[in-house]
């Protein structure tokens, strides 16, 4: 888990030895991501979460005690107990087992929807970020896109994203395309004004002067170090998405009844929940906000890594100052 | 002078913008498939009545030529009709715009009213517990899903408690709705002078602006906590504080200071909510223009979808106008 980590410190510019060899580089950033676990448990906590409902997630059908997709109308809405430990719902479906299966779905859908976004929102907003202000035609197209963007934020998102399943067809490939799609504007922005800040710098002239074209600019110099914010987004996007997922599924523009997903399981049980019967919705509602908890810890810690300012701070704090 | 050149180079911006967002919304809906002229007539249709339907609704026409009346529709103030309900859309969304517009209104007043304590408390507190109660609530309230803390809010509160109403509409079913004036149940219950509508509605609206209220005051929490802890950590109130002034003095400026970002976070939470609250309304069967338009895409009912998101703009075009007014009182920088 260190990886992404380290890859964002050194590319948020903290001072590393210039010339360490590769292997010290990735002692140094493993201490690090040490450090600031120590400095703040808090965000050790949200890696716990996130590895353990991706555990769930790939274990699922040897720890499930029952089949998830498979109704027992004799115990049809059976409370939590000894048999079905977090009960069953209305047609009889053991709730833990749909609970872990569900990430399977959930987090498919959020992290395909956000990396797809990242992979398009992020060279897009590279691009319009380095043509601003260059040539007429490169202008216009970052004008253009720039607008593209406002409009399609302009949206109220969860009616854009319902209208987006409803025109690709109920499916989970949908559901994907039409998370990507409201993401897109968030990483295009992010990207776009970290280039433009760094545009200016001089080691781009120099690039430029050395005769680099405007790919290689872009590739070797530009991206390394104004990705850092983008990637910093990426896991509270991720969490974000699957609280869009289950929002869909909800009202039934998303992952359809039977297959276990949270938004669809708490859909389910919405009508028991006014006559008493509150676990089948209850109980994956926890499952879902804990792991956008997780995703959302780990966003904070990276952004923290990310930042040689708060790092400061809580290497101060882990060292008991 | 210099408030009415912003205001017009804003509207300058917001006009194409909304014709873009028409484009985008009119296309893809046009996208969904269903022929909305099979679907009104039912299965038993001839084709006949279908053709002569789909020619009376303009479904024959290029696309383009139908987008062009259609914005010289929405220009006059028709948004078309819905085929569900077999009214204009305009006074269907008149009827049912009011009730989402209270429902967020009261939900972002209540997270303004415990965001922004919160928040100036977590950034005074400097390292202390209150800053990690500010920092656990924002993270708390990013991660739970507002349908699902409504359900949990329901039962309590209605199926165990018995304190709460039903979560079925905006007023018992026995009573009679006022007149309708505003669309504001609230409002309207004062103007008809019925206590007991107005009661109503009142206990009616507490569980899902609770809902609005719990969910959304992080974003501000977490918004106004980092800004006045900038505002506390720079040199003019470090002047201010060296000077000598009294503590609350040095706080009324750094909050003075804060509030342009305040009401940014704001107004974006404003414009989010009035699409974005439609999981609770669905929730509480609230009725509201959100639930409306799901439900025209969900049957492919185009112009509820459309009217809707025509609403929705106009209203943040609205809203970021005051948001303009608010900085140009708040900050003297833009009036130079």
């Amino acid at each position: 888990m260190s990886g992404p980590s380290g890859t964002i410190v050194s590319a948020g510019g903290l001072s590393l030895p210039p010339r360490a060899g590769r292997r010290s580089r990735w002692r140094s950033r493993g201490s690090l991501f040490l450090l600031v676990l120590h400095g703040r448990p808090s965000f050790a906590l949200g890696y716990v979460i996130v590895t353990a409902v991706m555990t769930c997630a790939i274990l699922a059908p040897w720890i499930a005690p029952y089949d998830p997709v498979t109704a027992n109308p004799d115990v049809y809405l059976s409370p939590p107990g000894f048999s079905h430990w977090l009960g069953t719902d209305n047609t009889g479906m053991d709730i833990l087992s749909r609970i872990l299966f569900a990430p399977r779905t959930d987090l498919t859908i959020a992290v395909l929807g956000t990396a797809l976004s990242a992979m398009v929102g992020i060279p897009l907003g590279a691009i319009v970020g380095y043509y601003e202000g260059r040539s007429l035609a490169r202008r216009t197209f970052s004008v253009l896109v720039m607008r593209a963007a406002d409009v399609l934020q302009a949206f109220p998102v969860f009616v854009f994203a319902i209208a987006l399943v409803a025109v690709f067809g109920q499916s989970i490939i949908s559901v994907v395309v039409a998370i990507a799609f409201v993401n897109i504007p968030i990483y295009l922005r992010l990207m776009r004004s970290q280039v433009l800040s760094i545009r200016g710098m001089r080691y781009v002239d120099a690039a430029f002067v050395a005769g680099s074209s405007d790919f290689a600019i872009l590739r070797r110099h530009i991206l390394p170090n104004a990705i850092a914010a983008a990637l910093a987004q990426l896991s509270v996007n991720i969490g974000w998405s699957v609280l869009l997922t289950a929002g869909l599924s909800f009202v039934g523009a998303g992952v359809v009844a039977p297959t276990p997903e949270w938004g669809s399981m708490i859909a389910t049980g919405y009508q028991n929940v006014t006559t008493g019967q509150w676990w089948p919705s209850v109980f994956p509602g926890v499952a879902l906000g804990l792991t956008v908890f997780g995703f959302a810890l780990i966003g904070n810690s990276i952004e923290v890594m990310a930042d040689p300012a708060q790092l400061r701070l809580v290497g101060r704090a882990g060292k008991g100052g | 002078m210099a408030l009415a050149r912003y205001i017009l180079r804003r509207l300058a911006f917001v006009l194409p913008q909304l014709v873009g967002i028409l484009m985008v919304s009119f296309f893809l809906v046009k996208l969904i498939p269903g022929d909305p002229a099979v679907l009104m007539l039912g299965p038993n249709a001839t084709p006949d009545a279908i053709d002569g339907l789909r020619r009376a609704l303009g479904l024959d026409q290029s696309l383009i030529r139908q987008f062009a009346v259609y914005i010289g529709h929405v220009f006059h103030g028709d948004l078309g009709t819905s085929w569900q309900s077999t009214r204009p859309v305009v006074s269907d969304l008149i009827e049912r715009f009011p009730a989402t517009l209270e429902l967020v209104t009261l939900g972002l007043s209540l997270a303004l009213l415990i965001g922004i304590p919160l928040g100036i408390a977590a950034a005074r507190a400097g390292r202390g517990p209150l800053r990690k109660i500010g920092e656990a609530y924002g993270l708390l309230a990013g991660a739970i899903p507002d349908f699902w803390l409504a359900l949990v809010l329901i039962y309590v509160f209605y199926s165990t408690l018995h304190v709460a109403p039903a979560p079925l509409g905006r007023l018992d079913i026995a009573l009679v709705a006022p007149p309708f004036v505003t669309g504001s149940l609230i409002l309207d219950s004062l103007l008809a002078g019925d206590l007991q509508a107005l009661g109503s509605a009142l206990a009616h609206l507490v569980l899902p602006v609770a809902t609005l209220g719990f969910i959304n005051a992080g974003p501000i929490l977490k918004m106004t906590q980092s800004t006045v802890g900038r505002i506390l950590a720079s040199d003019f109130i470090r002047y201010a504080e060296m000077c000598g002034l009294p503590r609350r003095v040095v706080m009324r400026q750094a909050i003075r200071a804060a509030l342009p970002s305040i009401v940014t976070i704001v107004s974006v939470l404003y414009g989010f909510l009035i699409g974005g609250a439609v999981l609770v309304e669905i929730v509480f069967s609230w009725g509201g223009a959100g639930q409306y338009a799901v439900q025209g895409v969900l049957n492919a009912d185009i112009n509820p979808v459309l009217g809707f998101v025509v609403f929705s703009a106009i209203f943040s075009l609205i809203v970021y106008l005051c948001v303009d007014l608010a900085y140009f009182l708040l900050d003297p920088r833009t009036r130079g």
